[in-house]
């Protein structure tokens, strides 16, 4: 048996979906290599065949008619390999080291193109990214439509090659940003790449960071304006959303989407959404300052209601909060993990009947029932579940805060977010920018 | 790039939290009548220095003070910034002090004052060490947040007033000018622009814009003296502590759920003394990084440790207040020689030139 091919048995020892097909091109013997799970091997034999029919037909040599496929390689047995691996149909030329890389119909592994899963989307366009990377690559194209739109490609990792594209709006990004983003891909070739903390780290952030400082979208709509603000998209092959960098604070509140409405609708929204976070920071830890610390502060008849509320329950506001707030967590964690048929289950027996029973058992006040349903509907209303995430981190931060100064505390708690949110950096630009402009990087 | 927003922003917060705690009770006890004028003469001084200083730093673009004397020799920058350094830590020392008693007397009177100085000293320290240009991101925050609960305040304080208590206008004898009330007052106009000259190499500034700010703060001095007076009377509000803080405590808003419309207005306030604070130890860091380099976490962790361990020790608000009045002959030192030292070298550099 050929050498060449007997190399390349060895590689792929115990892969079973290899198939290695010998045939007879044009009176040459030849062997079709690639694997069955990423080939769809019928139809590309069929389309094969044309070419082989017309071939005949003018007289063409094995090597014009292979060379009309592709290019023609030789010994190069890790091109080889790695061609494989990515679904391409290999035809090797018995005896002779060379071989042809070409592009075979595939197997339909990706979804098609369908609504967004985790973004609702109120009158706006519907299409979402899917696993497919050169899929999402053409929704943006499609969605702007403009020559200056770039994506560069790489390919991340040791031993398991992540596909990676930058995609970028030239003339309008900072060419330093790009640049910066660019060496730190190359610079991390030997990362592997599975997850966002694993990109974050290829990227050059803290793990450590409550804030993530790459913003995801799974809506071209979305992740087009973006582009056109200067901002940069990645996309990582098998990951169906945007990764857009940087990412500020403003995002939380604003959806590109909201300028479907008039703009003073647009305003509320937004609005709402600030006083959803204010509201979720504040709340529960007010609730905790006002009955253990400060009572002062309520005016008198509010004061007495509240502690009325409170006189059966046993332990600290703070016990009974962190009771509550962890309940609330595990409620929210339990309709994500269970399928959708339970969800609503789990959603009547936490909201009402445990509601309604921790109440008449006299384990937390009514009040409280009342301020942790606010807060969790205010925390919803931001913009990204990444967002909504580290905002529901730092309420425990003010909680526990106002538990030991008051309203001081929950004071103090706003200024330390404040200061952590303005200390954030994306290479080398704020957090905190509302209009980010190309000159806001800074550090060459 | 042009970052006076940021700039004129921290200006205006910092004195704000200046101008409601000590500084009326100042005036109020060093003048008898038109209170108006030992304000407009502070805030003439204010301006006046404000403007030297500025004009100074201008003849060294995107140079601190620190670069500027250590231009000129060893010798002269220690004897210059050895004196900035320990008023600055002065300052901090006996603010995060004053502070933690004011909250204690207002509103946390179970809570030990270390513990406070504890909150103070961490969240001012964390700010510092993280450098100028988050403290002052932070400022433009925290300005959105609280600014309206300030106006709403300061629009609810007027309450209860009675116009007949601006007569007289005229003081004719000026005998508040020796009055060491009217000396300390000046903590609110002098001493809070300082930070101007750190900033220079992170942040350029429209010294225009700067100067107009200082317009802006002329009714919030008047009001913080005028609002108690006028609520209720020279005589009476004379005997308040903090005679604002009083004003704002006796208003009552039948539709808000809070009785205490002081605390909220106390607690933003001290949320700008926090950033200023900060902005101390930063400047005291920039000093102490010059003469001993180091990584910002530990020279501020260093600094906010010997500010903690010398505020505790400070046993009660009698010895707060004496401090407060040997500061201020530092305060005056400072505030005259750096202004105007900057300025001639910077003169005598152009003449050069």
């Amino acid at each position: 048996m050929d050498q060449f091919l007997t190399e390349l048995k060895e590689k792929f020892r115990n892969s079973d979906d290899l198939f290695l097909q010998q045939e007879v091109i044009l009176d040459v013997p030849v062997s079709f290599v690639g694997f069955k799970t990423l080939i769809d091997v019928t139809k590309t034999r069929t389309s094969l065949q044309k070419y082989i029919e017309t071939a005949i037909l003018s007289q063409k040599t094995i090597g014009e008619l292979l060379n009309e496929l592709g290019e023609i390689k030789e010994k190069d047995l890790e091109e080889a390999v790695s061609s494989i691996m990515t679904g391409k149909l290999l035809i090797v030329i018995k005896n002779h080291r060379k071989f042809v890389v070409i592009e075979p119909v595939p197997k339909r592994l990706s979804r098609a193109i369908e609504l967004p899963t985790n973004e609702n989307v109120l009158q706006g366009a519907l299409s979402s990214f899917n696993e497919d990377i050169e899929t999402n690559i053409g929704l943006i194209r499609k969605q702007i439509n403009s020559s200056n739109i770039r994506s560069e490609s790489f390919s991340v990792g040791p031993e398991q090659k992540t596909k990676l594209s930058m995609v970028y709006f030239d003339g309008q990004v900072d060419k330093k940003l790009v640049e910066k983003i660019r060496s730190m891909l190359d610079k991390n070739q030997d990362r592997e790449i599975n997850n966002l903390q694993d990109l974050a780290k290829t990227l050059g952030f803290s793990g450590w960071s409550v804030i993530s400082r790459i913003c995801t979208t799974e809506l071209p709509s979305e992740t087009v304006p973006f582009l056109r603000k200067g901002r940069v998209a990645l996309f990582v092959d098998r990951y169906p959303f945007a990764l857009i960098l940087p990412s500020f604070l403003w995002d939380m509140f604003a959806l590109e989407n909201d300028r479907n409405y008039p703009i003073i609708l647009m305003l509320s929204i937004r609005t709402v959404r600030v006083i959803g976070i204010l509201v979720t920071l504040i709340l529960p830890a007010l609730y905790v300052a006002l009955v253990a610390v400060n009572p002062e502060v309520l005016r008198i008849e509010l004061a007495l209601s509240v502690a009325q509320s409170r006189e059966a329950i046993p332990y600290p506001a703070l016990v009974e909060i962190l009771l509550m707030l962890i309940i609330l967590e595990l409620i929210i964690e339990a309709t994500i993990r269970l399928p959708s048929t339970i969800g609503p289950t789990i959603t009547m027996v936490g909201g009402i009947i445990l509601g309604q029973a921790v109440v008449e058992a006299k384990l937390v006040s009514t009040l409280l029932i009342i301020i942790l349903a606010a807060t969790t509907i205010a925390n919803s209303t931001l913009v990204g579940i990444q967002n909504s995430l580290a905002v529901r981190f730092f309420k425990y931060v003010m909680v526990l805060l106002a538990s030991i100064y008051g309203i001081l505390g929950i004071l103090g708690g706003i200024v330390l977010i404040s200061a952590y949110l303005a200390s954030i950096e994306t290479f080398g630009i704020s957090y905190l920018h509302m209009n980010y402009e190309k000159e806001g990087t800074k550090y060459g | 790039m042009d970052r006076s927003f940021h700039v004129v922003l921290m200006y205006l917060l910092i004195h704000l939290g200046l101008i409601f705690f000590l500084y009326p009770n100042d005036i109020i006890s060093s003048s008898d009548e038109g209170h108006w004028m030992p304000i407009m003469i502070g805030f003439l001084v204010h301006f006046v220095f404000l403007w030297i200083y500025m004009k100074g730093l201008s003849f060294f673009p995107k140079k601190n003070i620190i670069d500027i004397y250590s231009e000129i020799g060893k010798g002269i920058s220690t004897f210059f910034l050895l004196p900035v350094f320990i008023y600055l830590l002065f300052v901090d020392i006996i603010g995060v002090r004053a502070y933690s008693e004011i909250i204690t007397i207002i509103f946390l009177s179970n809570t030990p004052s270390w513990a406070i100085i504890v909150l103070l000293l961490f969240i001012s320290a964390f700010l510092a060490s993280k450098g100028a240009e988050v403290i002052f991101r932070t400022g433009i925050i925290l300005a959105l947040v609280f600014f309206p609960i300030i106006f709403f305040v300061l629009i609810a304080s007027f309450q209860n007033i009675d116009w007949y208590y601006l007569f007289p206008l005229i003081d004719d004898d000026f005998h508040f000018i020796t009055s060491p009330y009217y000396l300390k007052s000046f903590s609110a106009f002098i001493g809070g622009f300082l930070f101007l000259g750190f900033v220079t190499p992170y942040l350029a500034y429209n010294r225009k814009k700067v100067l107009t700010a200082a317009m802006l703060l002329i009714p919030f001095f008047l009001l913080a003296v005028y609002i108690p007076v006028l609520t209720f009377g020279r005589s009476t509000a004379s005997t308040f502590l903090f005679p604002y803080v009083m004003t704002v405590d006796s208003t009552y808003i039948n539709w808000l759920m809070f009785d205490r419309v002081t605390m909220f207005f106390i607690l933003c306030l001290i949320t700008f003394i926090m950033l200023q604070v900060s902005l101390v130890l930063w400047m005291a860091y920039q000093i102490m990084n010059h003469w001993i380099p180091h990584k910002p976490v530990y020279n501020v962790l260093a600094l906010a440790i010997g500010i903690f361990i010398t505020s505790v020790m400070i046993i009660d608000w009698k010895t707060v207040e004496k401090l407060l009045w040997l500061n201020s002959f530092l305060r005056f030192y400072v505030i005259f020689t750096v202004p105007l030292s900057i300025y001639f070298i910077g003169r005598r550099r152009e003449g050069r030139g």
